[in-house]
């Protein structure tokens, strides 16, 4: 599993789009993934499809980053997280 | 119990007398684990915003720093936000602790409100969630389900699959006289079916949730 890559990779490309912050939600043994998917759809206005491969990326890696932009927004995302009972951290781009 | 379904645009799950206490019960103790007062008798409007006379009460938590809490299932409803950066994870929660706690007592507390009071626009035994309501109430199942996770131990999914067999397992010893039988931790498995119970309930309500969004989007 190679996950430190994926979110290299995700760091680098919010880097690129001058986004310092990222967002990024954690696997955790409760959640359901029809909830997350729900979540994800409502809260980041995501695809189905989109908001199911990131739900996947989640389950199957540990964690995918679902935002970028700059530290406020990210705090208010990972709040708004934190309030559907997901995890949610924020960190810099690219760290 | 009967899972959600569509009713009339609703979300309607049918829970009997003791399914409704146990979910009301359940839902007022992880309020308490959140700071708030205790959901009960005689209660009719929410309390003031603040009892004390220290007009200044509701500036206090910007000047201190919040500290995390030390019960593991409370940190789950309010995780660590930057766990490399203390720094960042202590401003996170100093900006965010109250208003989180607010926001997940209120979800709570609708709940206990519909299951307390004597019928909610349904029949006897109907709890009605109305459409809007759904994802704050998806999202309530949840931190109780957390609560009852982190009581149980579970932290990885291996556990959460393993908490089904021990649960079969519980139940065959139980019905059984087989004296071979391990001992059964009687509250674990309470608690154990009380979480697959909420589990499956959470899961109909996405499904309705699901369901109704397909609709709207045709």
């Amino acid at each position: 599993m190679d996950t430190q890559r994926d979110v290299e990779r995700e760091g680098a490309v919010a880097t690129a789009l001058d986004d310092p912050w990222v967002t990024i939600v954690w696997n955790d043994p409760v959640n359901l993934m029809s909830y997350v998917t729900h979540v994800f759809q409502s809260y980041f206005g995501l695809a189905r499809a989109v908001a199911e491969q990131r739900m996947r990326e989640v389950h199957e890696h540990g964690r995918s980053v679902l935002s970028s932009g700059p530290r406020e927004k990210m705090e208010a995302d990972v709040q708004a997280m934190h309030s559907y009972g997901l995890w949610a951290t924020l960190q810099r781009s690219g760290e | 119990m009967k899972g959600f379904r569509s009713q009339g645009g609703d979300a309607v799950a049918e829970l009997d007398d003791e399914e409704r206490l146990v979910v009301a019960r359940i839902v007022a103790d992880v309020a308490l684990l959140l700071g708030a007062d205790a959901f009960g008798e005689g209660y009719d409007e929410p309390a003031p915003a603040s009892d004390s006379d220290d007009p200044f009460e509701y500036l206090r938590g910007f000047e201190d720093s919040i500290r995390e809490p030390s019960d593991p299932a409370i940190l789950r409803l309010l995780p660590n936000a930057a766990p490399t950066d203390r720094e960042i994870a202590d401003e996170f929660r100093r900006l965010t602790d109250g208003e989180l706690r607010a926001t997940k007592t209120r979800r709570l507390r609708r709940i206990w409100d519909q299951l307390s009071s004597g019928s909610n626009g349904g029949g006897a035994d109907d709890w009605v969630v109305p459409a809007d309501e759904a994802l704050a109430t998806a999202a309530a199942l949840t931190d109780v389900r957390l609560v009852l996770a982190s009581r149980l131990g579970l932290v990885t999914d291996d556990d959460a699959e393993r908490l089904h067999v021990e649960i079969d397992l519980a139940a065959h010893a139980l019905d059984g006289d087989d004296e071979t039988a391990l001992p059964v931790d009687h509250e674990r498995v309470w608690l154990g079916m009380l979480y697959q119970a909420l589990t499956w309930l959470q899961e109909s309500l996405v499904e309705f949730m699901v369901e109704a969004s397909e609709e709207t989007d045709v």
